[in-house]
């Protein structure tokens, strides 16, 4: 049975760069300029997923982000990766929202743009890294969750969907009906690269864009989005002191030993 | 924020070490706001926990007790709690940032509206705007700064706490508690999601996941070589690894080579021995949350990327080290 | 001021992740063995990257051959033998391409493009390599083929070719004729060993009463010369994009180095002579860049070989030039660690060493360009 699917993807500074993320002690707020925008690592990995089952199984991949005009370039990466089409999520409303916010938008955004029998997700993201979003996307939705999922085999019917999802000591297999989410872990799979043709097909793929409007035919209303639909607010940010200046430990050998496990200690280190 | 509800998280039938973590916070907290600590328990067979949980300063703990729900349930979890939580109206609810409880918090908050912050590290009372707030501290950008999390208008406010940051405090047996039971009040509509098994697997200790890594360099094999370091790994509960000129020798293999050309590695932990510290090396863990510098050398270009570092003969320190980390056990 | 397209940029950042990932970790210990790299041809292949240029109906994707100096150089930042393999590649599919006939290019292409098969140029000789006026390879016809003797030396995929397009004298004239693996009398005489390039395949070639049927003529009877000169002229930017990936790669290592390498207590880039190597470094790459992409967008342009001559031959030059000039001063930023054929900067110097002979030494380049400009 061929399946509808959708891929919630996110754009995120490059985390190889995050160390050059400074904090304006005047005004409290973030300096990220010059970081280069990517895909969120696990993200791919979704969209790879995505691709895999449609090969199995046959269906279609959208591909959905919320985000600035600019994140239409994540969209674009994963449609040269093999995704049918595209869905950017962006409106000045959106700006600001939280997880619980976001989470509503993204719901609205997926009801706007087609039926989809299964939303794949990562299982989360490197800049806010809550993990938060995928299980209040499926409330949103009114559909059961996976997250943590490494491993997805779909039912020959397309009725369920049993996966491996990853706990401390091992993996729990859980069987999910579908519709519903299910948020990926980088070892599900290794994604591809997109190949040369797939980069110069990629621009002649759709990609449709909702805004607010939509959102609201979709049942969102407006208060709902953004930060006026986000319960949580930062109330400051301070830069954690992570500069290192070596603090030599001296003394006998068992003096030092004793003061470094002393120091690791307090460090909460061991 | 009368009442604070901590979800405790049960494994195996018995409490998670965060959980406990999780009630010491609770209970300082209420101590500073005057308010008091309940706990939910989920699971087969909860008394014994329940009264555990009574031990670390739980005055109410709500038991939910059902053969179904020996193994973590999403959607029928989901619904527990946030029935329980609409009848008791806690102002704070806290749940344990296991892979669970990532699971569980976010669903919870999602269907009652309100407001939810991952992986704490700190939870502090704050006048915020003239008003007595949680402020929930979370790392962010990869650990690079701490961001303050606030709620001001949604109840409960709802925090996920990151496992292992916390102190746990002191279980007292004169305490007491009252334990409820709940029923459960599930059927075939809750598990739409459905977990059929948990297979265990043991952990195999990889290099990117291991929290503590020990690493050796040239001339740390002088010292007593691949055994000395296997003993403090195994003292530290670490993961053993080296220096390119260490794995050329064969003393560790190539596939746990720290450094540009071989591996790169963040733990929360990074102890390099023996290695004075060229660049190609220690390119490969400078982004570790902590790095301990152990040479001879007390001028070894290593002591500057570091954060502690101990400067002597090999031969004396690390066997002491070992030591004393297994006197303490 | 000049521009990629959105799709250029989404190649590079393909081939650059691909060359972080798969290339890197193994880069070092394939020309420490100085193993052919099949299995990353392959690969190469699969993404594309080889048929970059190559018309769509034989398996390539047609984006051009700026694209294809954009795949090359991003390859040679970390791993320049397969660059080089990369590079030499283009010039039979090119050959193909443009002069085969309907029947070669489908039997051909679509195996070279997939990376399943392997072709190779013959050309140098042991009397000279560029004066190809001096020809003692010979193709005489004989019934319904040629006969082939000679030797051929410097050929690159010499001995690992599955298809070598071997230029001969078929009379007066030069030909290009395809001789395939397998044919009797064919020999590899040896591997020649380099000083760099130490995964790729380097051979001497024989050719002993070679039989070659008809229908294997690469264009025109005695056309040969014009050939295989359109073809060089195509694939000098593409050996100059070899050099400006490995100056990229060297550049990047010694700026690493410099922040991190401590000296009294702080990082050696704040010292001003290592700042100004580094600043050298970054502008000959600047200027070098835009030298290398010009022939290349010319193409893309519509124009032709005839017409960039001087362009592609100055590429190739500063290519060689930047290479050279980048690793050293990337090793005397480095110091020690520079020379050690442990780390990946030794071993791109060497590489860099064998872009002055590839299509032509330096002073070839400059004859090609001398005739435009004095003519």
């Amino acid at each position: 049975m061929p399946l509808n699917i959708l891929v919630c993807i996110k754009q995120v500074p490059d985390p190889e760069q995050f160390d050059r993320i400074t904090l304006d002690p005047a005004t409290g707020s973030i300096n990220r300029a010059g970081i280069p925008p990517v895909t969120n690592p696990v993200d791919r990995h979704a969209v790879e997923e995505a691709l895999r089952i449609r090969e199995a199984s046959g269906g279609t991949v959208a591909v959905l982000t919320m985000g600035p005009p600019q994140a239409r370039k994540c969209l674009e990466d994963a449609l040269a990766m093999g995704a049918d089409r595209g869905v950017l999520l962006c409106d000045m409303a959106f700006a600001g929202a939280d997880t619980l916010a976001t989470a509503a938008v993204l719901a609205a955004g997926i009801r706007s743009a087609g039926d989809f029998d299964l939303v794949l997700c990562g299982n989360e993201s490197v800049d806010g890294a809550t993990g938060q979003v995928p299980a209040q996307l499926a409330e949103a939705l009114g559909w059961p969750r996976v997250t943590y999922a490494r491993k997805i085999e779909i039912a020959k019917e397309a009725a369920t969907a049993l996966v491996e999802r990853e706990i401390e000591e091992g993996f729990l297999r859980v069987e999910v009906r579908l519709p519903a989410v299910i948020a990926v872990v980088k070892r599900i799979n290794r994604y591809r690269l997109p190949t040369i043709f797939g980069i110069l097909e990629a621009g002649k793929k759709e990609i449709i864009e909702v805004g607010c409007a939509a959102c609201e035919c979709a049942g969102l209303v407006a208060e709902a989005m953004g930060l006026a639909g986000s319960p949580t607010r930062v109330a400051g940010v301070f830069q954690s002191h992570r500069k290192r200046h070596v603090e030599m430990i001296g003394g006998e050998p068992k003096e030092a030993a004793r003061g470094l496990i002393r120091k690791l200690k307090e460090m909460d280190a061991l | 924020m009368k009442e604070i509800l901590v979800w405790a998280e049960l494994r195996d039938g018995r409490l998670t070490g965060v959980a406990l973590e999780i009630m010491k916070k609770a209970l300082d907290l209420a101590t500073l706001s005057g308010g008091r600590v309940s706990a939910v328990a989920i699971g087969r067979e909860c008394r014994e926990s329940a009264a555990e949980l009574v031990a670390h300063g739980a005055e109410r703990v709500f038991v939910v007790e059902d053969a179904r729900l020996d193994l973590y349930q999403a959607d029928a979890f989901t619904k527990i709690l946030c029935r329980l939580i609409g009848e008791i109206r806690p102002g704070i609810v806290l749940m344990g940032g296991t892979s669970v409880g990532a699971d569980l918090a976010p669903a919870v908050a999602a269907r009652l509206g309100t407001g939810l912050t991952a992986h704490c590290t700190d939870l502090r009372i704050e006048a915020i705007e003239g008003l007595d707030q949680l402020v929930m501290v979370v790392p962010g950008w990869r650990g690079n700064m701490m961001v303050k999390i606030v709620c001001p208008e949604k109840r409960p406010v709802m925090a996920t706490i990151r496992p292992g940051v916390m102190e746990r405090g002191r279980p007292e047996p004169s305490r007491e508690g009252e334990i409820v039971a709940v029923s459960p009040d599930i059927d075939e509509k809750d598990f739409r999601a459905r977990t059929l098994e948990r297979v265990r697997e043991s952990e195999e200790s990889a290099l990117e996941q291991a929290k503590i890594i020990v690493s050796g360099g040239f001339g740390f094999y002088e010292a007593g070589g691949v055994a000395l370091l296997d003993q403090l790994a195994r003292a530290l509960g670490a993961v053993t690894a080296g220096s390119r000129p260490a794995c050329d020798a064969g003393w560790v293999p190539e596939s746990r080579m720290i450094g540009q050309s071989g591996r790169t590695v963040s733990p929360d932990l990074f102890i390099s021995i023996g290695a004075s510290g060229a660049p190609h090396y220690t390119t490969g863990f400078a982004k570790s949350k902590l790095i301990v510098a152990i040479d001879k050398n007390p001028k070894a270009p290593v002591f500057d990327i570091a954060d502690f570092g101990v400067a002597g003969d090999l031969k004396e320190i690390i066997p002491a080290l070992v030591e004393e980390l297994e006197a303490k056990e | 001021m000049f521009e990629f397209t959105k799709e250029q940029e989404m190649i590079r950042a393909m081939v650059r992740e691909f060359a972080d990932t798969e290339l890197a970790p193994k880069a070092l210990e394939l020309d420490r063995k100085g193993e052919f790299p099949y299995e990353l041809v392959k690969k190469i292949g699969a993404l594309g990257i080889i048929g970059v240029a190559s018309p769509r109906e034989y398996g390539g994707s047609k984006a051009g051959h700026l694209p294809a100096v954009i795949a090359v150089e991003e390859i040679a930042r970390v791993y320049p033998s397969l660059a080089f393999i990369l590079e030499v590649t283009q010039a039979p599919l090119y050959m193909l391409e443009n002069y085969g006939t309907p029947e070669q290019k489908q039997t051909w292409l679509p195996p070279i493009i997939r990376g399943e098969k392997i072709a190779a140029v013959a050309a140098t000789e042991p009397t000279g390599g560029s004066d190809l006026a001096t020809l003692n390879t010979t193709a005489v016809a004989d019934g319904d083929g040629y006969v082939l003797n000679g030797r051929k030396v410097y050929i690159t995929n010499g001995s690992v070719g599955d298809i070598v397009l071997v230029l001969a004298k078929t009379g007066e004239r030069a030909s290009i004729l395809a001789l395939e693996k397998g044919t009797p009398g064919f020999i590899v005489s040896r591997r020649q060993d380099l000083m760099g390039f130490k995964s790729g395949d380097v051979c001497e070639l024989g050719f002993s009463n070679c039989r070659i049927p008809k229908k294997n003529v690469i264009g025109k009877e005695g056309g040969g010369q014009a050939v295989a000169m359109a073809t060089f002229t195509v694939s000098r930017a593409a050996v100059g994009a070899v050099g400006l990936g490995i100056a990229r790669g060297a550049f990047e290592i010694a700026l690493k180095y410099a922040k991190e390498r401590m000296l009294y207590g702080k990082p050696i880039a704040g010292l001003q002579a290592i700042q100004f190597m580094l600043v050298d470094m970054d502008t000959e790459i600047d200027a070098a860049r835009w030298l290398i992409y010009h022939p290349a967008a010319c193409l893309d342009r519509g124009m032709l070989p005839r017409d960039i001559g001087k362009l592609s031959a100055r590429a190739k030059y500063i290519g060689g030039e930047v290479a050279a000039s980048v690793t050293m001063k990337a090793m005397q930023v480095l110091g020690g660690y520079g020379v050690s054929p442990e780390y990946h900067l030794a071993r791109l110097l060497a590489d860099a060493v064998e872009i002055f002979p590839a299509t032509g030494t330096p002073q070839i380049m400059k004859i090609i360009q001398a005739l435009e400009i004095v003519k």
